[in-house]
């Protein structure tokens, strides 16, 4: 599955470094010089990944972007970078929902680790989607067949019991009950 | 994994249905395993004979209890399968309260209502939610709303009234779960007003129903599928028996009581099954 990647960096140098890397790897990736950009692109289009720096200029910081990026479809997932000092700060952004955190210098094996765990994560979760939606058409089809059935079959049954009342009465004479059982029989 | 010997997958499968009801072949092996071995581990044991011989031994049924929490959790959903709660609110409930409704005015209009294998409690607070949303003020009636279950974990979850967001999401609009339900600690618990108008306690549909007493509506849905033919019968008679002469019964939208229970016969509405007593 090629994964949609959206890098937020202030940083030309690092947001440079990531699409490299990343499109060699086949990844789909767009960049964004801040949060604001990045808010921009997650309104117009739909990212698997979000990889964004805690801290940049403007109104929108990573956090934000995060929060933004959840709004708009809590299943994509979000990486923070940080500086090795701001951990704190990365562990509040998992707390919020981001899905891991990697510390400057980036280092790209680990990345791309992190990446391939997100993807088997989301084939899991479309697989377990697919088998729902197969499972809730063939239950409901399932249904209507049975609901025929049973009412067919009760319907049958009445049927029987009534002819059954018919042959028990000892009264009629047998012309007549046969009358009355293909009447029943041709309702 | 603790692995289970075929000698082991039988001992074990006729010790669920003793405790249980729940009838599992050898095609189950390993949804067992899967499920006990990890209750094994914890006892210290080894095997599945040896945890069955200490679940044999334990006065208190811990083990016991947990065997049944770990096996008779299934799948459960809010409005799972919208049909009966359709048929609920536009059909069951309006006929049921045109009969009941007494003649002096100062009296109130009784609904009784069993859920049968009510789990985690999705189902008896989808049935909450349409009385509420239905009848307005529900001061009004004599609501009794049961929701029962053979798992102890099931009905302390459903007691509490409080699921994550993969319990929730399914099933449950947008509206209903924000008028309805208060987040809080990434969990979503069920309000006070639906909470107060359903009790919960623990039953095993196998043992006799009583106490019970008598009910406007069962709901028994997806659970006697895992029971045998003769305990299917068993069932569905002691239900006819504790439904009043004119109750509704509501099962599993793919299960059927054709050569089940002759005591009861279907009728349909719209596109939904429920049936009533011949």
């Amino acid at each position: 599955m090629c994964m949609s990647i959206l890098i937020a960096d202030d940083d030309p140098v690092i947001r440079r470094l990531f699409e490299k890397r990343l499109l060699d790897k086949g990844y789909d990736v767009q960049v964004a010089i801040d949060g604001v950009e990045a808010a921009g692109k997650l309104a117009s289009s739909h990212f698997d990944v979000v990889i964004t720096d805690l801290v940049m200029p403007g109104d929108v910081g990573g956090i934000e972007l995060l929060q933004i990026a959840k709004d708009r479809d809590p299943l994509t997932e979000v990486i923070v970078i940080t500086a090795h000092s701001s951990i704190d700060t990365a562990v509040d952004a998992m707390k919020k929902g981001a899905v891991d955190y990697l510390e400057k210098p980036i280092n790209f094996d680990e990345l791309f680790l992190r990446l391939e765990k997100i993807a088997q994560l989301k084939s899991l979760v479309r697989n377990a989607d697919d088998l729902r939606n197969a499972m809730d058409i063939t239950e409901s089809s399932a249904a209507q067949t049975i609901q025929n059935l049973e009412i067919t079959a009760a319907d049958l049954q009445l049927k029987l019991d009534n002819i059954d009342k018919i042959l028990k009465t000892n009264s009629l004479p047998d012309d007549v009950k046969v009358k009355q059982v293909r009447n029943i029989l041709d309702t | 994994m603790i692995k289970i010997t075929p000698e082991e997958l039988k001992i074990i499968t006729g010790y669920i249905h003793d405790i249980s009801g729940i009838h599992l072949d050898a095609s189950k092996k390993y949804l067992l395993e899967t499920r006990l071995s990890v209750i094994a581990e914890e006892h210290g044991c080894t095997s599945y004979r040896e945890l069955y011989n200490k679940a044999k031994r334990d006065p208190r049924k811990v083990i016991e209890k947990q065997i049944i929490d770990a096996i008779s959790t299934n799948e459960t959903l809010f409005f799972r399968d919208n049909g009966p709660f359709e048929l609920l609110r536009h059909k069951i409930l309006p006929e049921l309260i045109d009969a009941r409704t007494p003649k002096s005015p100062r009296l109130k209009t009784p609904i009784r209502i069993w859920s049968a294998a009510a789990s985690t409690g999705q189902e008896v607070y989808s049935i909450a939610i349409v009385l509420k949303e239905l009848l307005g003020d529900t001061s009004k009636y004599n609501i009794k709303l049961l929701g029962t279950d053979i798992s102890d974990a099931a009905i302390r979850q459903a007691s509490i009234g409080k699921y994550n967001k993969f319990e929730i999401e399914r099933g449950l609009p947008r509206d209903k779960l924000n008028k309805y339900f208060t987040l809080s600690g990434g969990f979503w618990k069920i309000k006070d007003e639906i909470r107060i108008m359903a009790n919960f306690r623990k039953l095993n549909l196998m043992l006799p129903f009583a106490g019970l007493g008598k009910f406007d509506i069962v709901f028994c849905r997806n659970v006697a599928i895992y029971f045998t033919l003769e305990d299917r019968k068993k069932l569905f008679n002691k239900i006819a028996d504790i439904l009043e002469p004119d109750g509704y019964l509501i099962i599993g939208s793919t299960e059927s009581l054709t050569g089940v229970c002759p005591r009861f016969t279907p009728k349909r509405h719209l596109r939904s099954i429920y049936y009533q007593l011949k």
